[in-house]
C-alpha cells in the first residue's frame, strides 16, 4: 500500500528484489510461476492414482494390490456393464438419489430463497439457522438421524405416534431406506441451494418485476415468467455444485447403513459399491473399472450441465 | 514392468512435490519416523472390552520393557478398512494388529500380511502355547504356520427372560429348538407387545448366529469343497430361523439388524428369547445398559435334530504385521497381553478367553452368572470351530449364504433361494480351489 | 398473495416451519447428549429428563477427544494455510490470464471419486516414508481445500477491478510487487472467505481421514465411530461426540456468517 501512495519514488529505489534479473524473469513468467505449483500439486495427486486405477481396471487384481495379477484387457468393464445384480441397481440408485434429492433441494431451496428475498426484521437469525445443517459434520449428521430414525427408540416414530400414524422402519426398511437417506441429504443441503439461489435473487434488478407488476401479473405469473427465466443460470450453478457432491455422497450412507448399504444393498450407490469392492471384497480390478465408469459418468453430467448453463447465459 | 516405471516416475514427481509443498507439515507432524526396532510400538486394536482392559494395564508393560506403546483404536469395520489400505500398501507403521481370524485371517495370511510366529510361540515354556484351545489355534494357523494368537472366544447361547417365561407358564428354558418355537409362540400369545424371539436379521451379520441352527439341524455350509447350503438340513434350518423371526419376532421386523439392534430390543424388554454370542452378555446384565438386567437368564443353545451344536470360535486374535520393523518387540507385547495372568484378568472382566487353564480355574468364571458359565461349558464341548464359511472371500460369501435367511424372514420360500445361494457359493469354492 | 398483511403472516409461519425443521434435529442431538443411555431408550423421557454430564466426561476424558480436537484443528489449519499459499496466486493467474483449461485441472480434484485415490496414495507415501505423521493426512485434505480455494478466489479476482493494479504499475511497481502490495491486501475478504470454507470442509472430511489417519493423527469425524463399539452402541456418548464435532464449526459459522455465505454462494451469480 505504501508504494501506491508514494508516486515520487524513482525506479531504482523501488525495486524490492535483490536480483533484478531474477525479478525480471519472475515477472515475465508470473503466469505460470503462480499457477504451476497448485496445478502440479493436484496433477500429481490425481495422475498417479488415475493411471494406477486405469491400470488395475485392466487386470484381475484381487486380494492385494501387490499380489500377482494378469492383464485381462477390458474384461472387467464388460463384466461390470453386464452386471444387473449390483452394478446397474447401484447406477439407478445413484441417479435416483441425486435426481430426487436435487429436485427437492431446488424446489424447497427456491421457496426458502423467495421467503428470504425481501428484507425483514430478524432475517439475520433466520439465515444463521439455515446455515447450521450445512456446516454440520456429515458423519455426525448421519449418526444423529440414525438415532432419530431408530424404529424402536427414535423420535421420528414418536412424533408419528402423536398424530396417529404407526411406526415406520425408516432406515431399517428395505424400501424406505433409500428415501430416508434422501431425506437426510435434503435436510442438510437444501440450505445451501437456498443460499445460492438467494444470492442470485438479490443480484436481479427490480425493473422486470416492476414492469410485470404494472402489467397486472399475479405473484405466480411474475415468478413463472419473469423471475424463473432470469434465475435459470443460477439454478444450473446450484445443481452443478450440489450435484457433483450428491453423486459422490458417502459419509451419511456409511454412517447410517455401514459398508455395502444394507442387507439388500438398499442404499448402495456407485461410490458405496466401489468402496465395498475395494475395502470389503478386495476386488481391486473390478472396483477400478467401476470407479473409472463412475468418473466418466460424473464428467459427462458436468459437461452437459456446463453446456446448458452457457446456453442459458447466452440467451 | 510398465507398472514399475509408471510408479517410479510418479515417485520422483511426488518427492519433488513433497519437498516443495509439505516439508513444513511433515516435520511438525511429530513422530514422523516409523522407527526400525524402535522403542515405540504401534498397536492397532478394535473397540472392545478387551481393548479397554489392556489399555488400563499397559503401564505395567511399558515399565517392564521400557517400550512406549501407541494404541490406535477403531471400530470393527473402520479397522478392517484401515488394514486393507495400509497392509495393502505394504505399510510398516503397524506392528501389532488385532484381527478377526475367521473374517480376515485367511485373506491376510494368503496375502502375506501376517508374520510367521511359529518359532515365537514355542520359545517360552511358561507362556505355554499348548494351553490355548485347539479349535481357535487351528483358525490362527495358515498352511502349518502360526500367524496369530487367539485372545477372545465366542459361543452362541440362548439369552432369555425368566419373568416372561413364568408369565407364559413355563418353568425352564427350552432344551430343544422345537420347545423354543412353542415357548416363543406362547410368550407372544400372552402379550402381543412382546416378541417371543429376536435375533440378528441382517443377511451378512446373521450368518454367524444362524450357523448354530444350521449345525444343530445337521447341516454345514460346505463339505469337501462342495457347497451344502441347499441340503435338506440347511433348508430346514433356514426355514426355522426365518420362520421363528417371522412368526414370533418383533412386529415389522427389519432385515437390517446386527447385534446392536437385536440386543437393544432384548434389553428394552421387548423380546423373551434371543440367540447371540456369549461374549456380549454384559450388555444384557449391566443395569446401565439393560432394563431387564435382573431377569436375564442364560441357557445352552437348544438342541436340534442333530443335537445342540453351537459354534465355538475365536472372534479376535493378535498378529504381527509382516512388514513391521519392530517384530521382536511386537512379540513381547503379544506374549505379555496373552499371558496367563492377563488372560485371567480379562476373562474375569467379561472377555471369554481361549486358554484352557483359565477356564479350568474356578476364578476364571467366578464373575459370570452361574447359568451362563454352565451354558458356556456345555457349548465348548460340542462346539463347531467355525461360524461362517471358511473361505478367503468371506464378505461376499456371507452375503450369498445369508440371502435365504432374509428371504425366510420376509415370508418368501427359502428353499428356492437356498438353491440359488448354493450355486453362487459353489462358484466361490471352485475359484478358490484353482 | 392478495394482501400484504396476509403474505406477511404466511411468511412468518412458513419461516418458522423452516427454522424449526432445520434446527429441531440438531437440538434433539444435543438433548440426547445430556441423557443416560437408559433415558434415551425410554420414550416417556423424550423431553423431560434429568440432564447428566457423564457423556461429555466420557468423550473428553476417556475417549481422548481433547487430543482429537487438537488433531482436527491442526490438520484443518495446516491444510488451509498451505492451500492458500498455493491456491491464491494460482487463482490470480487463472483469473487474470483467463486460464480456463488450467483451472479445470485443479477443479478436477473436486470431481474425482475419493475411493480411487486412497490405496495409491498410501502406497506411494508409505514408500516415501511419509506415513505415520500428519503429512499424508494434510496432503489429502489439501486435495479438498485447494480446488475450493481456487474456485472461490478466481471468482473474487474476476470481480476485482484492474484499475488499482494498473495504477500501481504506473507507480513503478513490478507485476509481482503490485500483486503483493495492492491485490493481496484488497483480497483479504476473499481470502477470509476461502480460508474459512476450506477449514470447514477439511474439519468435516471423513473418507480420507478414515483410512489415512493413525494413532496420533485421528481426527474427530473418525473418532465418532469410537462410540459404535463391539460391545454396544453408546448412544449418549455418540451424541455427545457428534455435538463436540459439530459445535465448533457451528460457532465459526455463527460468528463469520457473512464469509461462509459468500463462500458457499461463490460463482452463483456470474454469467
Amino acid at each position: 500500500m505504501a508504494a501506491v501512495t508514494s508516486p515520487t519514488r524513482s525506479p531504482s529505489a523501488r525495486s524490492t528484489s535483490p536480483d533484478p534479473a531474477w525479478s525480471r524473469w519472475a515477472n515475465g513468467h508470473r503466469k505460470w510461476l503462480f499457477a504451476a505449483p497448485a496445478m502440479l500439486f493436484v496433477a500429481v495427486l490425481i495422475v498417479i492414482p488415475l493411471t494406477w486405477t486405469i491400470y488395475l481396471s485392466l487386470t484381475d487384481a484381487e486380494g492385494s494390490v501387490r499380489a500377482e495379477s494378469s492383464f485381462i484387457g477390458f474384461k472387467n468393464y464388460v463384466d461390470v456393464l453386464s452386471d444387473t445384480d449390483r452394478f446397474w441397481p447401484a447406477v439407478l440408485r445413484t441417479v435416483a438419489f441425486t435426481g430426487i434429492a436435487l429436485l427437492f433441494e431446488v424446489v424447497l431451496g427456491m421457496a426458502i430463497a423467495l421467503l428470504l428475498w425481501r428484507p425483514f426484521r430478524g432475517q439475520r437469525w433466520v439465515r444463521v439457522a439455515i446455515l447450521m445443517p450445512l456446516v454440520a459434520t456429515p458423519v455426525a449428521v448421519g449418526m444423529m438421524w440414525r438415532l432419530i430414525f431408530d424404529p424402536n427408540i427414535g423420535m421420528a416414530n414418536q412424533v408419528l405416534g402423536w398424530v396417529g400414524i404407526g411406526p415406520q422402519p425408516w432406515l431399517a426398511g428395505r424400501s424406505t431406506a433409500l428415501p430416508t437417506t434422501m431425506f437426510i441429504d435434503i435436510w442438510q443441503w437444501t440450505p445451501m441451494v437456498a443460499l445460492i439461489l438467494l444470492a442470485g435473487l438479490t443480484s436481479l434488478s427490480d425493473e422486470p418485476q416492476e414492469a410485470a407488476r404494472i402489467d397486472g401479473a399475479s405473484a405466480w405469473q411474475r415468478f413463472r415468467h419473469v423471475t424463473l427465466p432470469l434465475m435459470m443460470p443460477t439454478v444450473i450453478v446450484a445443481i452443478l455444485l450440489r450435484g457433483i457432491d450428491a453423486l459422490k455422497t458417502f459419509d451419511i450412507l456409511y454412517a447410517t447403513k455401514g459398508r455395502g448399504g444394507g442387507s439388500f444393498h438398499e442404499v448402495e450407490t456407485l461410490n458405496v459399491y466401489a468402496y465395498g469392492l475395494s475395502f470389503d471384497y478386495n476386488e481391486y480390478g473390478v472396483s477400478s473399472a467401476v470407479l473409472i465408469i463412475f468418473f466418466l459418468i460424473i464428467i459427462g453430467l458436468m459437461w452437459a450441465l456446463t453446456a446448458r448453463r452457457k446456453k442459458e447465459a447466452n440467451r | 514392468m510398465l507398472r514399475r516405471s509408471v510408479i517410479g516416475a510418479s515417485l520422483a514427481m511426488a518427492v519433488a512435490m513433497g519437498l516443495a509443498a509439505c516439508g513444513s507439515s511433515g516435520s511438525s507432524g511429530g513422530s514422523g519416523d516409523s522407527g526400525s526396532g524402535s522403542k515405540t510400538l504401534r498397536v492397532t486394536l478394535a473397540n472392545h472390552v478387551w481393548t479397554e482392559n489392556i489399555k488400563a494395564a499397559l503401564g505395567d508393560f511399558e515399565k517392564q520393557t521400557g517400550l512406549k506403546v501407541e494404541v490406535t483404536q477403531l471400530g470393527e469395520s473402520q479397522l478392517s478398512d484401515q488394514y486393507n489400505v495400509k497392509l495393502n500398501a505394504g505399510a510398516s507403521d503397524i506392528d501389532v494388529m488385532m484381527y478377526r481370524p475367521l473374517q480376515e485371517g485367511k485373506l491376510f495370511a494368503k496375502n502375506g500380511y501376517l508374520a510367521d510366529l511359529s518359532k515365537d510361540v514355542k520359545a517360552n515354556k511358561d507362556w505355554d502355547f499348548s494351553d490355548f484351545q485347539a479349535g481357535p489355534v487351528g483358525t490362527t494357523t495358515y498352511k502349518g504356520k502360526v500367524v496369530g494368537v487367539p485372545i477372545i472366544t465366542e459361543r452362541e447361547v440362548l439369552y432369555y427372560r425368566k419373568d416372561l417365561l413364568a408369565k407364559a407358564g413355563l418353568t425352564a428354558p427350552p432344551k430343544t429348538l422345537d420347545e423354543l418355537k412353542t415357548a416363543a409362540a406362547a410368550v407372544k400369545a400372552a402379550d402381543p407387545g412382546v416378541a417371543g424371539f429376536v435375533a440378528r436379521t441382517d443377511k451378512s451379520a446373521a450368518v454367524t448366529q444362524f450357523s448354530s441352527f444350521l449345525y444343530s439341524f445337521g447341516g454345514d455350509f460346505d463339505k469337501n469343497g462342495k457347497a451344502t447350503v441347499n441340503s435338506d438340513a440347511a433348508k430346514q434350518a433356514y426355514a426355522f430361523y426365518g420362520g421363528l423371526l417371522k412368526d414370533s419376532g418383533p412386529a415389522n421386523v427389519s432385515t437390517d439388524m446386527s447385534w446392536p439392534e437385536a440386543m437393544a430390543i432384548f434389553t428394552q424388554g421387548k423380546a423373551a428369547f434371543y440367540t447371540e454370542a456369549d461374549s456380549l452378555y454384559k450388555n444384557a446384565t449391566d443395569p446401565a445398559k439393560s432394563k431387564v438386567a435382573d431377569t436375564v437368564g442364560f441357557a445352552p443353545f437348544p438342541a436340534g435334530p442333530a443335537g445342540s451344536k453351537p459354534y465355538n470360535i475365536p472372534s479376535w486374535a493378535l498378529g504381527i504385521n509382516a512388514n513391521s520393523k519392530n517384530q521382536a518387540n511386537a512379540w513381547k507385547f503379544i506374549e505379555w497381553a496373552t499371558s496367563k495372568e492377563q488372560t485371567l484378568a480379562q476373562q474375569k472382566a467379561g472377555v471369554p478367553s481361549a486358554r484352557t487353564s483359565v477356564w479350568a480355574n474356578p476364578e476364571g468364571t467366578s464373575t459370570y452368572p452361574k447359568d451362563l458359565a454352565d451354558a458356556i461349558a456345555a457349548s465348548a464341548k460340542g462346539g463347531v470351530a467355525h461360524d461362517r464359511p471358511l473361505v478367503v472371500k468371506v464378505s461376499q460369501v456371507r452375503e450369498v449364504v445369508g440371502q435365504p435367511i432374509v428371504e425366510a424372514i420376509t415370508g418368501k420360500d427359502p428353499a428356492a433361494s437356498a438353491d440359488t445361494a448354493n450355486q453362487a457359493f459353489q462358484k466361490f469354492l471352485d475359484d478358490e480351489q484353482k | 398473495m392478495k394482501s400484504p398483511t396476509a403474505y406477511r403472516a404466511f411468511r412468518v409461519v412458513a419461516l418458522a416451519v423452516v427454522v424449526v425443521s432445520l434446527l429441531a434435529p440438531l437440538l434433539w442431538m444435543v438433548a440426547a447428549s445430556f441423557k443416560t443411555n437408559v433415558d434415551i431408550y425410554d420414550q416417556s423421557k423424550a423431553l423431560v429428563f434429568s440432564p447428566t454430564l457423564e457423556n461429555y466426561k466420557k468423550v473428553l476424558r476417556q475417549a481422548n477427544y481433547v487430543q482429537f480436537i487438537g488433531n482436527s484443528l491442526w490438520v484443518a489449519f495446516a491444510a488451509t494455510v498451505l492451500s492458500l499459499i498455493l491456491g491464491v496466486p494460482a487463482a490470480y493467474s487463472m483469473s487474470r490470464f483467463n486460464m480456463k483449461k488450467s483451472a479445470l485441472v485443479v477443479l478436477m480434484a473436486r470431481v474425482i471419486p475419493g475411493v480411487s485415490l486412497l490405496v495409491p496414495w498410501y502406497y506411494v507415501f508409505s514408500n516415501l516414508r511419509m506415513v505415520g505423521g500428519f503429512t499424508v493426512l494434510i496432503l489429502s485434505h489439501m486435495f479438498v481445500s485447494l480446488p475450493l480455494i481456487v474456485y472461490i478466489m478466481m471468482g473474487f479476482f474476476d470481480g476485482l477491478p484492474l484499475e488499482l493494479e494498473e495504477a500501481a504499475l504506473v507507480d513503478g511497481l513490478t507485476h509481482i510487487g503490485a500483486f503483493r502490495r495492492v491485490t493481496l491486501p484488497l483480497s483479504a475478504p476473499g481470502i477470509a472467505t476461502a480460508g474459512i470454507l476450506s477449514f470447514i470442509f477439511s474439519w468435516n472430511n471423513f473418507m480420507f481421514a478414515l483410512v489415512l489417519s493413525g494413532a496420533d493423527t485421528k481426527t474427530l469425524p473418525v473418532a465418532i465411530f469410537d462410540f459404535v463399539g463391539y460391545a454396544s452402541i453408546d448412544w449418549g456418548g455418540l451424541m455427545a461426540a457428534a455435538t463436540v464435532v459439530t459445535l465448533p464449526i457451528m460457532l465459526i459459522a455463527l460468528f463469520v456468517q457473512k464469509y461462509v455465505v459468500s463462500g458457499l454462494t461463490a460463482g452463483a451469480t456470474k454469467g
